[in-house]
């Protein structure tokens, strides 16, 4: 409904007729208030604006606009604001959630919404408690607060939403305070106008359950100096003279004091483009970061999406149900012809659904399938015809076990417990590795001590291929074999893979 | 030596299963049989039995991948109770279909793969072909893998993997040389579908060559049969799954009222064919949305029908629990959409693959309050394509969500379908309201159509009709929060008459037999081809049996009430415990009789048989 005349909006056309109910004080107020200021700022037609809230008390908003709305369920207002964006990008949809109603219940849409970049404006109530019903403690409650629910103390860690929209890859991220009401507004207009998410926490007082809970950086007299107001290009200053600054030090962000040492070009330039500067802003509570903190651009989900329908008329040409129907192969089954109809079938390109998965799969990818795999195929390590074992008991002495090595001209030994399964792998880099030249009594010690325990075994039937990824992924020299029971039937090393490769390629 | 002269025999009609790991192709085997036998006129029906894990290991019972599918020269409405030819690819794929044969089944197995390693993953202790446990079968003992390979050796370019790929078009071409049918079909079916791999199309034409002419030439079959073609009426067909039809229904549907189609869901077995077959359809004004989870997708398509397009959203049981709250919302806000609900074993997970009806009782009740909706079940697969406009045109109409109940044996099994002429079906006409509709010129939201109840659906976007709504109860006509003790009675009332007045333009409940009698068979869903043909075997016994199979089910056909009255004994025969029966209990107060299974498969028509004979005889004595 776009028009070219002037809209001539006022705060007072998005005023409905019902009366507001928050309790007296409320946060809300304020909050509402600058959204109503700022709305006809925008050039939107009225009835081109959608308010779509979730359950709690911020979540009655849509009532009090007039505009399209709907107040739905808790948790999910993100995912109508989606269907409806989808519908009808020309829309400005705007969702209006809580603390709980975001984070608690809502928390898996609030980020996969993030993630999806729909061109929607969230405006995040955090109070910190739950109000609507009555004082339980919510996500983003300090640990250890004392509510309804919570009479020790809470045993939960607080949630930081900036730095959950980071993680869940926001493209617009920003902070405000329900009682710095021209920052507020202005920060409701440039989520506005950010296309794609936009997120913005308010700071909002409940003052009935949790009053005061933001009062070091809303108060007038403190959050000068509790407070840092970003401003893209600019170095972060803050303090109530200006006096004090972030720079980079060896760990992240530091607070220093501007003067002898330091100077304002030693400080971090806010740039809102920048993800690894935005995270460090999120984790920071001295200074409170408050303003924007990220805003970048990439596609909005709707657009994409619509764009796909162009594209694929471009290149299909738009679908008819004559189209669809026939897409498939059909016969046509001509009037009755005696005993046999006469029919003609036309195969279209089309492969049909639910084919064996496993077998398309094959069909597709054979092409790439190495020479080697090939080669091998379904050859197991009964083909290489494993050498028997040389075995020695796990108790035996090491002097014992060099001895059998020396003798049989080999480099390594299976070791078997008493029952006979073997228990471990012994080789020359073990003798060389932990037993010469560490000082060990080889007449004292047992071959247990030195073995690599419970080694990884073949069966006869294990695949070749595999022996193969075994070696390339460990590195291992000499491979078990083991029948069913686990007792040792052989050992290969890699040379006897080698002449057999060499033998089948 | 002479060869045996080789008889032809007739037969009305025959069910063949296929059967064989996963890696053979099973499914494509299946699929160009039933082809070229609708082709050539028979009447077909199928039912594909996928591995129930995803990539069970090759050569175990998991692993079986079963097609089978019945033909006929009549009208057929199942895919058979038992198989007469089973084609055994491995031991696992003999192991797992004996129980279901006919008793005097004919079995065609590939010797090569009877190894001792597959009999083992297949659990047998001895061969099933050397110890004389397939001895009541007729079965023929095939090297049908070292025949393929001899067949296709002069294919280069192949590697061995892709040589014994083709051993399943081999198959094929054995049993049309059984079944006496012609191999063009398939010979061009396999040239437009390969086009792009030529030596995978020649090694299985190759393929399909030989297992014919190796049909011919060996005489190994003493018989060849013959199926007469069905007089279905003329006209263009295509097969259709359940899945398919509903898609091809939503789609239908939205141009019909010239709307975009959101299509909002999450992956969920048995529904995901619907998302799959809409996804691609981008150039047919359709988006599909996939979303986090089960309860988004609900709300996303409750998002997207109050911004004005067709929104439909499909799961299976499971995702209809979490869907529930969403749903109960677009019930209260009044918006029109429509939600498939794919059933499968249940509770709880269940059985993902399994057929089962057992969500009645949930779609009509499973929500918190006072909260009824429209409830429409497709009978075939290919009713899925009607079931899914008539769905959304009563959704507009009473501008309420609406409720598809298919199942897993209807959304996967596939029959032919004649494909419909698009301008033979009526538009759905909707109309947005452009402004007020108060004298004193507000817009009142809920403000109802006098005869429909309907509400009017109006846009976001539209000047002059900006509205809120929500999930809490609300005044008549204005729509304002209320909580008054009148306005949360009347907007119940209202809620549930506009429901119950969709009777007045469903149409009245059809009966096929007798139209009064001794029993009616009432069934609604995937169970109307047992019960049909069942009630026709009756019919022919000359038993006085008749089927009333339900389409509507909330609202029941105004004249249910009536027909229930015409027989002396009633018969509700479903795949759940009782569900329905329930229902038509507490709604007409009449004594039933019921049959439930919930054994994760479809009725077979012996097991309805068996129920109407114990009804009747019951009733003679």
């Amino acid at each position: 409904m776009s028009t070219l005349e002037p809209l001539h909006l006022s705060r007072r056309d998005f005023v409905s007729d019902q009366t507001i109910r928050w309790c007296p004080g409320c946060g809300d107020y304020a909050i509402i208030s600058q959204v109503q200021k700022v709305l006809p700022d925008l050039g939107i037609p009225k009835e081109n604006i959608v308010f779509i809230s979730g359950i709690g008390c911020s979540s009655r908003f849509p009532y009090y606009m007039d505009t399209y709305g709907i107040h739905s369920i808790h948790g999910r207002a993100p995912t109508l604001a989606t269907g409806l964006k989808i519908a009808n990008p020309e829309l400005s949809v705007w969702v209006i959630t809580g603390d709980g109603d975001a984070l608690s219940i809502g928390g898996n849409h609030i980020i996969h919404t993030c993630r999806r970049n729909v061109d929607l404006n969230i405006i995040l109530f955090n109070n910190r408690i739950y109000g609507l019903t009555k004082g339980q403690y919510s996500p983003t409650s300090p640990q250890g607060i004392r509510t309804k629910s919570s009479p020790m103390g809470s045993l939960e860690r607080p949630l930081n939403p900036i730095s959950l929209a980071l993680a869940s890859e926001a493209t617009f991220i920003a902070r405000t305070v329900d009682i710095i009401t021209k920052h507020m507004g202005d920060t409701f207009l440039k989520a506005a106008r950010h296309k794609g998410i936009s997120f913005v926490e308010v700071f909002q007082n409940c003052v009935i359950f949790n009053n005061g809970a933001w009062q070091p950086y809303s108060d007038r007299q403190l959050r000068s100096d509790n407070d840092i107001f970003l401003e893209n290009g600019k170095p972060m200053i803050f303090g109530q003279n200006d006096d004090k600054g972030i720079l980079w030090g060896k760990s992240g962000l530091e607070v220093v004091e501007l003067g002898d040492q330091y100077s304002e070009d030693d400080l971090v330039v806010h740039d809102t483009s920048s993800v690894t500067q935005a995270w460090m802003l999120s984790r920071l509570t001295y200074p409170m970061p408050i303003g924007i903190i990220l805003d970048v651009q990439c596609p909005s989900y709707e657009q994409a999406a619509w764009a796909q329908v162009q594209e694929a008329k471009m290149q299909k040409g738009e679908g008819t149900l004559a189209k669809l129907f026939h897409a498939a192969d059909t016969w046509q089954i001509q009037p009755h012809d005696g005993d046999r109809p006469a029919s003609q079938m036309t195969v279209h390109s089309r492969l049909p659904s639910n084919l064996d998965e496993a077998y398309m799969d094959d069909l597709l990818n054979d092409l790439n399938e190495s020479e080697l795999e090939e080669r091998l195929g379904d050859m197991d390590i009964a083909a290489l015809k494993p050498h028997a074992p040389i075995l020695v008991a796990d108790s035996a002495r090491v002097d014992h076990a060099v001895q059998l090595m020396q003798k049989h001209n080999i480099g390594c030994l299976l070791v078997t417990s008493a029952d006979g399964h073997l228990s471990g792998i012994l080789t020359e880099n073990d003798v060389t590795n932990r037993i010469l030249g560490h000082d060990v009594d080889t007449h004292a010690s047992t071959v247990a001590e030195y073995m690599t325990v419970d080694p990884v075994a073949l069966g006869l039937d294990t695949p070749v291929i595999e022996s193969l990824h075994l070696i390339s992924t460990y590195g291992f020299r000499h491979l078990p074999v083991v029948d069913e029971h686990g007792l040792p039937l052989g050992i290969l090393s890699v040379r006897d893979i080698i002449h057999f490769l060499a033998t089948v390629l | 030596m002479t060869a045996p002269k080789i008889k032809i025999q007739e037969l009305d009609s025959v069910v063949i299963r296929f059967a064989g790991d996963s890696g053979d192709g099973m499914q494509l085997t299946g699929t160009q049989f039933t082809n070229t036998a609708a082709i050539v006129g028979n009447d077909i029906s199928t039912l594909p039995d996928y591995p129930a894990e995803i990539r069970a290991p090759a050569g175990t019972l998991a692993g079986v991948s079963g097609f089978q599918v019945q033909l006929s020269e009549h009208d057929i409405w199942t895919p058979g109770d038992a198989p007469h030819v089973l084609i055994a690819m491995n031991p696992a794929a003999l192991k797992v279909s004996l129980p279901d044969l006919d008793v005097a089944a004919t079995i065609i197995v590939n010797t090569d793969a009877f190894s001792k390693s597959n009999l083992k993953k297949a659990g047998y202790a001895s061969n099933p072909l050397k110890d004389g446990s397939l001895d009541k079968y007729t079965v023929y003992k095939m090297p049908i893998t070292s025949l393929n390979r001899t067949a296709v050796k002069e294919v280069e370019s192949l590697s061995s993997k892709g040589v014994d790929r083709s051993q399943n078009f081999f198959a094929l071409g054995l049993v049309y040389w059984l079944y006496d049918r012609p191999l063009e079909n398939t010979l061009a079916w396999i040239k437009t579908k390969f086009a792009k791999r030529p030596e995978v199309a020649e090694a299985n034409i190759l393929a399909l060559q030989a297992g014919y002419f190796y049909g011919d030439t060996t005489r190994a079959f003493q018989t060849r049969y013959r199926i007469r073609a069905a007089s279905l009426p003329p006209g263009t067909y295509r097969k259709v799954s359940g899945n398919e039809a509903i898609a091809l229904g939503l789609v239908t549907a939205a141009q019909k009222a010239d709307k975009l189609l959101f299509y909002g869901a999450y992956p969920i077995t048995p529904a995901s064919d619907i998302l799959h077959t809409l996804a691609p359809l981008r150039n047919y004004n359709v988006i599909t949305f996939q979303a986090e989870d089960e309860i988004a997708a609900m709300g996303a398509t409750v998002g997207a029908a109050f911004g004005g397009v067709m929104a439909v959203t499909g799961t299976s049981g499971p995702g209809l629990a979490l869907k529930s709250e969403a749903l109960n919302l677009a019930v209260m806000l009044e918006l029109p959409l429509v939600i498939v609900n794919v059933q499968r074993g249940g509770p709880s997970t269940g059985l993902p693959t399994k057929v089962e009806q057992s969500d009645l009782l949930q779609a009509m009740f499973g929500r918190n309050g006072e909260s009824p909706i429209p409830i429409l079940a497709p009978a075939t697969p290919a009713d899925g394509f009607e079931i899914a406009i008539e769905a959304y045109r009563l959704a507009v109409r009473a501008m309420s969500p609406v409720m598809i109940l298919s199942d897993g044996y209807l959304g996967n099994s596939a029959e032919p379908w004649r494909i419909p002429d698009p301008d033979s079906i009526p538009p759905i006409i909707i109309e947005h309201p452009t402004a007020a509709n108060s004298d004193d010129g507000s817009f009142l939201p809920y403000k109802r159509d006098p005869i429909t109840l309907g509400r009017p659906w109006a846009l976001p976007g539209t000047p002059g009709l900006e509205h809120r709504m929500g999930g809490l109860e609300k005044s008549p006509e204005k729509g304002n929060v209320s909580y008054a003790p009148e306005d949360h009675q009347r907007m119940t009332d209202d809620r549930a008459a506009k429901v119950a007045r969709l009777a007045d333009v469903i149409p009245e409940q059809t009966v096929f037999g007798p139209k009064q009698g001794e029993l009616l068979v009432i069934g609604w869903g995937s169970t109307y081809g047992a019960i049909h043909a069942a009630v026709a075997r009756a019919q022919t016994k000359g038993q006085s049996v008749a089927q009333a199979h339900l389409r509507y089910i909330n609202p029941f056909p105004r004249n249910l009430g009536f027909l229930l009255q015409r027989y002396r004994h009633i018969l509700v025969a479903e795949m759940n415990m009782g569900q329905l029966s329930l229902l038509l209990r507490g709604r007409y107060l009449r004594d039933l009789a019921t049959l439930h299974k919930v054994k994760g498969r479809p009725f077979k028509i012996s097991e309805i048989s068996h129920k109407i004979d114990e009804i009747l005889a019951g009733a003679a004595s």
